[in-house]
């Protein structure tokens, strides 16, 4: 007969304090434990011993038995959890399993980031139908059946009287009919022009804006949008309002912002010339007014429209427009 | 709009730079397009000193010049008589390009090098003798910059002009609004008539048959001229803006009509049948040759001017052929008129025929314009054309030109404006463009635009004036009172971007394809012949083939971004769309938009990685994606059924579902049929989803009301049962709800098997059904108890049978 019972026990104890790793542990639980194990070769030897000794024994065996395995599996258990403790067991370097956002679409961006801004400013959103009448699109802005200023805007048509919206403009009339002063709202949408190059896509998005109420003036539609252009981009950035020609406002302007490139210096993307051109805006005209029953003695308001491929263009360094409907996946990733 | 600034200075004292100019056009509402030096061609041609001249060996007519230009002396070859040793000439040194097209280079010309070219004024673009070479006088020097030797410049500035602007369209137009710059005035041009003969009424009269398309028409006569080639200064000036002479008379009405804004037209007399005027209608279906030598079919609403016999012009549009100037031409007519600018447009939009006349008579020209006008071109031609005026003018007129008024008060157009103008300021700035300002009390003025000025109508296009003269930006910034309270933000837009944010959060990226489609698109995607999705808005003037209809489906739009991206190799794909189809009702209304939402999925749900092999997507990832949405927008009483054989259109059979939501069809989830795939160019396998948005924004709930969390625990049981293979899953949830126990909490299905030992034609479907009460711990016998019931209640319904007794 070789060692005793408690001999072998304290070897294993010994063993298992030498060694720091899961696999070493269990190498030694099979040494010891297995079915060749050393304990188990004891167990087996038993029936070597005296019959009267048996019992006891068997019984110390099968303790210690059951004491090492506890042993063994507590010490697994321990270092387990260190090794998720510590990171000693992980390879940090290795890419973690992916939870991958979309992309939201840098115009639903750039419409979203508009519309949060004139919210703030006691704006609300409507929205109008795409396909519209001519008389929505045309007649209600003072812009009548063969007047020039129908050459402003190639026109998509479905028949004489209906056209593809050729701007966000008829959201104007549609809103005022439907209420009285004050009028404050912003629309935004996508509007169609038969004109397709590197600057020109047929369908492409605006944001109306319009703000009916008594004694509303030129000089508050300045505020509003220098207030309106000072959060899109930063509050360095002038603007210059200059004469245009718009049916549906009088007086009429075009909203030109220093150029966020060059910051006015003059560059590609401005022509050089320092600015850019980003608004059309004016005092609602009274013909528009006079269609829809507003009092322009006590009424006065005005609108705007801005182009949102023109303002994420910009915002993104965007060098053409049509790449905002071809939908690669990769450009569309960036946003 | 071109404006030669030369031209220009003619009319009115310009005392800024032209850059200061041009940004005052600009911000006076002429918008500058583009600052062109004239003459940069020039730049290229140098003052050079002939040193020497020797013949030509091999060309009698041609001479070998020895020619210092500055910084070298080079040999040119030149052919003219008047060249000669000692004297300074304009030499083109190669890389000048000259007007006429010539582009200098280095030649041999008959065996010699030749290296620039001693040129003519004609040569040059600058004068208009081609006599011979141009000998510079002056104090000269050798490579002087010819521009500097012979102090010549001209700017040329390009306005964009807004269509309200017609009094700009021409140069004095545009000289009015540069004389206001520094409040001067403009000079027109001084009108002296030669002396005149005889009387107009003798040789010919005007006969108008529609004075509201013709509300003027006036004519005179110039006997004895000669036609021929336009003095240099005249064709100068129509070349500065990009015309080209013709002869004399033909330059001369062009001159005056880009000078005053009138268009005229000069007819051949002695062409005129019986030698009269007669404005009418064409008659439906009448043909008529326009001086572009193009014949057009004319309709009764086009006004004609026509002779004793037939039409001779296109009205305000076009001449004809048939009455053209040219060399034998002796006596003239001269026409100038006003003609109605919707007739014009109309005319010209359906002739397509644009031309500086429609785009000056549409926009409205100056009615009171056109006795000026006729004048002005019938001194010019009997000055050049050496002709003699009949005396007295025809002019045939529907009534005086009504002056209009229109009232303006201070206290208005400040309140528009935002400013603080006195009466004073505003007269002011309104006299400095010619209008008359009568003062009336101490806040308001009557005021008369100028005739030339049509866009002036109300008051406020007065305020525009004023504001615009007084400079947009010197109006101060204010901030409006708002007044009221602002509304609540309407449902649509912020669900809609939630619906977005909820996409995104599962990892699809938005795109924005085009509203309209190809119009096979229906067939493509195989829509039954009666499916409404096939009354489609079609376009009359489409831009391409593939953008002719709007869109009924989103579906097109998503398979051709995954068809551009698959081209651009990228294999995996999770995208959607928001947008709206268009549904067609009948010619004259408008179609029914729908808000719809789509998205894609296909190739992988995550690539093969250190963590987990490849793994394509499949029909219950996109399935889950709906549920997850339906799930956080608190939508409830969703079913997923089969789609029906016969209503099947771009999904597969057997791998599609129509989507309920509280019974009403909201759209559909499957992947995509094989044949639509191969349509679109696509081999892998796809799924999509397009459901209404408009319906699913209504059933999301306005409020959501909590309830408690469960205080007692759950208690769970498991069982499987053996049913026939084509029951649907779901019908073990819809059982176990028609036995309304309060108890079962929920059900989910864990585990579907077919195969051995089951037998073929079955599955064995395991279940968990979660017990819980809200007043007390539930007991494990009653449960077990009442588990056991649920499910021998199941086998019974369904058929079924228990993996035991098999
Ligand atoms: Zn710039």
């Amino acid at each position: 007969m070789g060692k005793n019972i408690n001999e072998i026990k304290n070897e294993a104890l010994k063993e298992l304090e030498s060694v720091a790793d899961v696999n070493s542990i269990k190498e030694l639980s099979i040494r010891y434990l297995g079915r060749k194990g050393i304990i188990t070769q004891f167990l087996r030897n038993l029936s070597n011993l005296p019959k009267d000794e048996r019992p006891a024994a068997g019984k110390e065996a099968n303790h210690v038995k059951i004491f090492l395995d506890e042993q063994f599996k507590n010490a697994i258990k321990r270092l387990e959890s260190k090794s998720i403790d510590s990171g000693l067991k992980i390879d940090v370097s290795l890419p973690g399993r992916p939870s991958v956002q979309g992309s939201m679409h840098p115009i639903s961006e750039i419409t979203r980031q508009i519309c949060d801004i004139f919210t703030r400013l006691g704006f609300s959103v409507v929205e109008g139908p795409e396909v519209e009448t001519d008389f929505y699109n045309f007649e209600a802005l003072n812009i009548p059946k063969n007047h020039p200023a129908r050459d402003m805007q190639d026109t998509f048509y479905i028949s004489e009287n209906i056209v593809l919206r050729t701007h966000t403009s008829p959201t104007q009339p549609r809103t005022m009919e439907k209420q009285d002063p004050p009028v404050r709202i912003i629309a935004p949408g996508k509007v169609y022009r038969c004109d397709s190059d590197v600057t020109h896509t047929p369908m492409f998005n605006q944001v109306e804006g319009l703000f009916v109420d008594k004694d509303v003036s030129f000089g508050d539609l300045k505020g509003i949008l220098t207030m309106f252009i000072h959060q899109m981009f930063d509050s360095e950035t002038s603007l210059r309002f200059r004469p245009s020609f718009f049916p549906f406002t009088e007086p009429s302007a075009e909203v030109d912002i220093r150029c966020v490139m060059c910051k006015g210096s003059g560059c590609r993307v401005c022509s050089q010339t320092g600015w850019l051109e980003i608004l059309g805006a004016g005092m609602v005209h009274p013909a528009v007014f006079e269609n829809i029953g507003y009092d322009t003695s006590v009424y006065t308001g005005f609108a705007f429209g801005m182009g949102v491929e023109r303002i994420a263009m910009l915002k993104y360094e965007i060098d053409d427009t049509r790449k905002f409907f071809e939908n690669d996946i990769r450009f569309l990733r960036q946003f | 709009m071109k404006v030669s600034l030369s031209w220009l200075k003619e009319y009115a004292a310009v005392e800024m730079e032209t850059k200061a100019l041009a940004d005052a056009f600009t911000m006076a509402g002429l918008e500058v397009d583009a600052v062109t030096e004239r003459y940069e061609y020039l730049d290229n041609i140098v003052v050079g000193h002939i040193t020497g001249i020797s013949p030509h060996p091999n060309a009698d007519r041609l001479q070998l010049c020895e020619v210092d230009v500055g910084n070298r002396t080079v040999s040119v070859v030149c052919g003219a008589q008047n060249v000669k040793e000692d004297i300074f000439v304009p030499v083109a040194l190669p890389g000048a390009s000259l007007p006429n097209g010539v582009v200098i280079g280095k030649n041999i010309i008959r065996g010699q090098h030749s290296e620039g070219m001693i040129c003519s004024d004609v040569e040059m673009g600058i004068g208009s003798d081609s006599s011979g070479i141009k000998i510079l006088e002056g104090v000269l020097s050798a490579g002087m910059k010819l521009s500097e030797a012979i102090n010549i410049s001209d700017t040329i500035i390009e306005i964009d002009l807004t269509p309200n602007r017609s009094d700009c369209l021409s140069i004095i137009g545009v000289a009015r609004e540069a004389a206001a710059f520094n409040l001067s005035k403009v000079k027109y041009p001084e009108i002296t008539l030669p002396d005149s003969q005889d009387n107009i009424q003798k040789f010919t009269s005007v006969k108008v048959e529609n004075p509201e398309l013709c509300p003027r028409y006036a004519a005179r006569l110039i006997f004895d001229i000669k036609v021929g080639p336009s003095p240099f200064w005249l064709q100068d000036r129509l070349m500065s803006i990009g015309m080209r002479p013709i002869n004399n008379i033909v330059d001369i009405t062009n001159f005056v009509m880009m000078e005053t804004g009138q268009p005229l037209h000069a007819f051949d007399y002695d062409r005129l049948a019986e030698n009269r005027i007669v404005v009418r209608c064409a008659k439906n279906g009448e043909k008529f040759t326009t001086l572009d030598q193009k014949e057009r079919s004319l309709t009764n609403e086009m006004l004609m001017i026509c002779d004793g016999e037939k039409p001779v012009a296109i009205g305000g549009v076009m001449g004809g052929l048939n009455s053209e100037i040219d060399e034998s031409t002796t006596r003239v007519l001269l026409e100038s008129a006003y003609f109605n600018p919707i007739s014009i447009r109309k005319t010209s939009k359906a002739l397509g025929l644009n031309t500086d006349a429609t785009h000056r008579f549409e926009r409205g020209v100056d009615p009171d314009g056109t006795i000026r006008a006729i004048n002005r071109a019938s001194q010019l031609i009997a000055e050049l054309g050496g002709g003699l005026l009949i005396d007295g003018i025809i002019d045939h007129r529907k009534g005086p030109v009504k002056k209009c008024l229109i009232p303006l008060n201070v206290k208005d157009t400040n309140r528009l404006l935002g400013t603080n103008f006195d009466l004073k300021i505003i007269k002011g700035l309104l006299q400095s463009i010619e209008f008359k300002v009568e003062p009336k009390d101490e806040y308001s003025i009557d005021v008369y635009p100028p005739s030339f000025r049509v866009d002036i109508l109300r008051p406020e296009d007065l305020m525009e004036e004023v504001a615009r003269l007084s400079g947009y930006n010197n109006i101060p910034v204010t901030f409006p009172q708002a007044s009221g309270e602002s509304k609540k933000p309407s449902k649509t837009p912020v669900e809609r971007n939630r619906i977005k944010s909820i996409m995104l959060g599962f990892g699809f990226t938005e795109v924005i394809n085009y509203s309209f489609i190809h119009k096979l698109s229906c067939d493509h995607l195989n829509f039954h012949p009666d499916d409404p999705k096939r009354n489609m808005v079609e376009i009359l003037n489409p831009l391409t083939e593939d953008q002719t209809v709007m869109r009924t489906s989103l579906v097109p739009g998503v398979l051709g971004t995954m068809n551009l991206n698959i081209s651009q190799q990228t294999r995996n794909l999770k995208i959607f769309e928001i947008g709206k189809i268009f549904l067609n009702n009948d010619e004259d209304s408008l179609p029914e938009e729908i808000e719809m939402v789509s998205g894609l999925w296909t190739g992988s749900c995550h690539d093969a990685s250190w963590h987990s092999t490849e793994k394509q997507c499949d029909f219950y990832d996109i399935k889950g994606v709906l549920e997850g949405m339906f799930n956080t927008l608190k939508i409830e009483n969703i079913t997923f059924t089969k789609t029906p054989e016969k209503s099947l259109t771009f999904t597969k059979t057997g791998y599609s579902a129509d989507v309920y939501i509280e019974n009403e069809l909201i759209g559909i989830v499957g992947e995509v049929d094989q044949q639509v795939l191969s349509t679109f160019g696509l081999k892998q396998k796809a799924f999509v989803f397009e459901l209404n948005l408009d319906s699913l924004l209504g059933l999301i709930p306005d409020t959501i009301s909590s309830k408690p969390v469960p205080k007692y625990p759950a208690v769970f049981r498991d069982s499987t049962i053996i049913i026939d293979n084509n029951i649907e899953a779901t019908s073990i949830k819809n059982h176990i709800d028609l036995l309304k126990e309060d108890l079962v909490e929920s059900i989910r299905i864990f585990d579907i098997y077919e195969g051995e030992p089951i037998s073929k034609g079955n599955k064995s479907i395991s279940f968990r059904i979660t017990y819980r009460s809200s007043v007390e711990t539930l007991e494990d016998d009653y449960v077990s108890k009442l588990h056991k019931n649920i499910t021998y209640n199941l086998v019974k319904k369904l058929d079924a049978t228990l993996p035991g007794d098999q």
